[in-house]
């Protein structure tokens, strides 16, 4: 047995794993009858079928040829998320300004042509850009500075 | 008789300062992030979002429903312009479009996709208003039963006509709807799939999902394949097309609308299927069948008019049924929920301001996108030459913020993140998220339906077959299923896909 379509694969490994998960966290919940369905009946059903697909397209995979799995790249996907949750603590904890030069900053390295004086100057536009738009044009209820 | 004074009505609505003025700026806008290549009209209508947060429902919609159509036609300049499709409906276009860029011919490829686009909108907009009525009528008498059928037959149908694997965009619509289910069950009052986390209460946010799919993501796949593009800034020379370009794309434009507007009603149609169709149309029926792929101007009118009439009808199973055909329509649903409007049937009678306004503004739109974009295209072109480098992390600046304003809530930016890594992973396998959008939209309002069905029907699930508009739709589902699944069909579509 060789798996000759590893995308199907895994992502049919991924669908079981996902449907079996809710059907599982749905176990706690009451399933009730088909007249007085529970909370856990319909994830439960979709999560069967779930299950179901996720296991034919894994099983496929080893009679259909298909693509192999793309290369992953660390830098993009990585240096983007470090970058949103970075803006997330810092507009926690420092306020607007802070956050969105933190994220300017940082995501610009996920490109790999970045030049980090370009990219302060961008910074700072996106965060004059910001106050001025989302916070004096729009009025949204965003803390400019740390409120403590 | 009547729909012509509903139409009137909704122009006194549309015609309104006020209303005026958020058209205009949700189509320069739209347009404005539209022509940036990379940016699809999903996400550009998501990182907009938070702009329309403090209008009243009418205005806001009026403005996301220009945020769209401006999208779509900034599109097609990058289309035409770079050879990069700025969104999937505009693929086409780059065919002929960037070959007319190439000979020196840009300006009447941009005025011709300008002109179309008006032209069928123009005429989209009174299909929109003459058929949502009747089909709005129809459905108020649709029983739960009827409804769940029909939600099945939508998702059903959005996936046969979408790209790539039946199986997988299936499988995604599923996946759709149990993330559509986590949070508070409205029956029980039991949160569900919370982890625990009080934040979660409130179900995942739908402009973190669509955010993360359609923005961060791409932004990342983008990111990676990082290639050269040769633009075509230079040169564009006059942008009136000529009177025999005029004449020679009439019946291309005229061919292209009726086409767009049937197909854009069609759950999972819209703009995509509709240039799609188009153009292989146009390659079969147009004479003299003159060279197509090397800058024939009928090439660009008759797709470009037909996904913008497309984009238009595919607001009539949103306004009509609550129902969204694409993801577009599902964040326009996602907006008015957030306005505090139940989408459906009811919205037609109970809000005609909102329907008939926005729908009056839709011409409006249209005439704007004219007259701003013929005197513009310089503009746009300029905005073509900022490089990537720089436009990426404000693509992220644009997606954190706005998903953080939508509740205010630190928790959704990192959702973003979350939905960004597991929507990277699911692209990576080619699990397309479009499908998964809808089923989260239309996962709760199916468990609804269902519940309810059953209560009636005291737990005999013969009821979704005997109720004859419930068994129809799931025949339909069925029929569609069936004739996917046939060998012969699925190379048509294959070979229609690769196009």
């Amino acid at each position: 047995m060789r798996i000759r379509a590893p995308k199907d694969f895994w992502a049919g490994l991924i669908f079981v794993a996902i449907g079996g998960g809710f059907i599982l966290l749905a176990s706690q919940y009451r399933l009730g009858t088909m007249h007085r369905m529970g909370p856990a009946m319909f994830p439960t059903l979709v999560g069967a079928l779930l299950v179901l697909l996720g296991a034919v397209l894994a099983l496929r995979s080893f009679v259909l040829a298909g693509e192999p799995v793309p290369r992953f790249y660390a830098r993009p996907i990585g240096i983007s998320l470090i970058a949103i949750v970075l803006f997330g603590l810092a507009l926690q904890w420092l306020g607007l300004m802070a956050a969105v030069a933190v994220l300017v900053v940082v995501s610009a390295y996920a490109a790999r042509d970045v030049r980090p004086l370009e990219n302060l100057a961008l910074a700072a536009v996106m965060v004059l850009f910001s106050v001025a738009v989302f916070v004096w044009l729009l009025g949204l209820p965003l803390p400019l500075w740390p409120d403590r | 008789m009547e729909t012509l004074s509903n139409l009137a009505f909704g122009l006194t609505v549309a015609l309104g300062w006020q209303n005026i003025v958020y058209c205009f700026i949700g189509c320069f806008l739209g347009t404005l992030v539209g022509v940036l290549p990379g940016i699809g009209p999903v996400a550009t209508v998501a990182m907009l979002l938070p702009f329309t947060f403090g209008l009243g429902p009418a205005p806001a919609l009026i403005m996301l429903a220009g945020i769209y159509y401006g999208a779509q036609y900034g599109g097609s300049t990058t289309a035409i312009l770079v050879n990069i499709p700025g969104e999937s409906s505009s693929v086409v276009t780059t065919l002929d479009g960037h070959q007319m860029a190439r000979r020196g011919r840009a300006g009447p490829a941009l005025g011709i996709a300008a002109i179309g686009s008006f032209i069928a909108g123009c005429i989209a907009t009174l299909v929109v208003a003459f058929f949502a009525p009747p089909l709005a009528d129809i459905a108020l008498r649709f029983g739960p039963a009827d409804y769940f059928s029909l939600m099945v037959f939508g998702l059903i149908a959005a996936v046969v006509l979408a790209r790539g694997s039946l199986l997988k965009a299936i499988a995604m619509v599923c996946f759709g709807i149990l993330l559509g289910l986590i949070g508070t069950d409205v029956n029980s009052g039991v949160i569900r799939f919370g982890f625990g986390a009080p934040e979660l209460a409130d179900g995942l946010g739908f402009v973190a999902l669509a955010m993360a799919f359609f923005g961060i993501t791409d932004v990342v796949l983008n990111l990676e394949r990082s290639g050269k593009q040769e633009v075509f800034t230079s040169r564009i020379g006059r942008v009136l097309p000529t009177r025999e370009d005029l004449r020679l794309s009439f019946w291309s434009i005229m061919r292209g609308t009726s086409l767009g507007s049937l197909l854009g009603i069609l759950p999972g149609g819209g703009a995509l299927l509709a240039s799609f169709a188009a153009y292989m149309l146009e390659k079969k029926v147009a004479k003299p069948p003159r060279a197509f792929g090397e800058g024939d101007i009928r090439g660009v009118a008759a797709p470009e008019s037909a996904n913008n009439a497309g984009a238009q009808t595919s607001f009539i199973p949103m306004l009509t049924l609550g129902i969204p055909s694409n993801p577009t329509m599902a964040l326009m649903i996602g907006a008015l929920m957030i306005q505090g409007i139940a989408p459906g049937p009811q919205v037609m009678t109970e809000r005609p301001e909102l329907f008939w306004g926005l729908i009056a503004s839709m011409w409006v739109g249209n005439l704007m996108l004219l007259v701003l974009n013929l005197p513009l295209v310089g503009l746009w072109i300029r905005l073509l030459a900022v490089p990537y480098r720089l436009l990426f992390p404000a693509i992220f600046v644009f997606c954190c913020i706005g998903v953080y304003t939508v509740d205010n809530k630190i928790f959704d930016i990192y959702q973003i993140g979350a939905l960004s890594a597991l929507g990277y992973v699911l692209l990576k396998l080619d699990c397309e998220p479009a499908p998964m959008v809808l089923g989260f939209i239309l996962g709760p309002i199916m468990e609804e339906n269902l519940r309810r069905s059953m209560m009636i029907s005291f737990g005999d699930p013969t009821v979704f077959v005997t109720r004859p508009i419930s068994a129809a739709f799931l025949i339909a589902a069925a029929a569609l299923l069936l004739a996917i699944a046939l060998p012969a069909l699925r190379a048509k579509r294959e070979e229609a896909m690769q196009e």
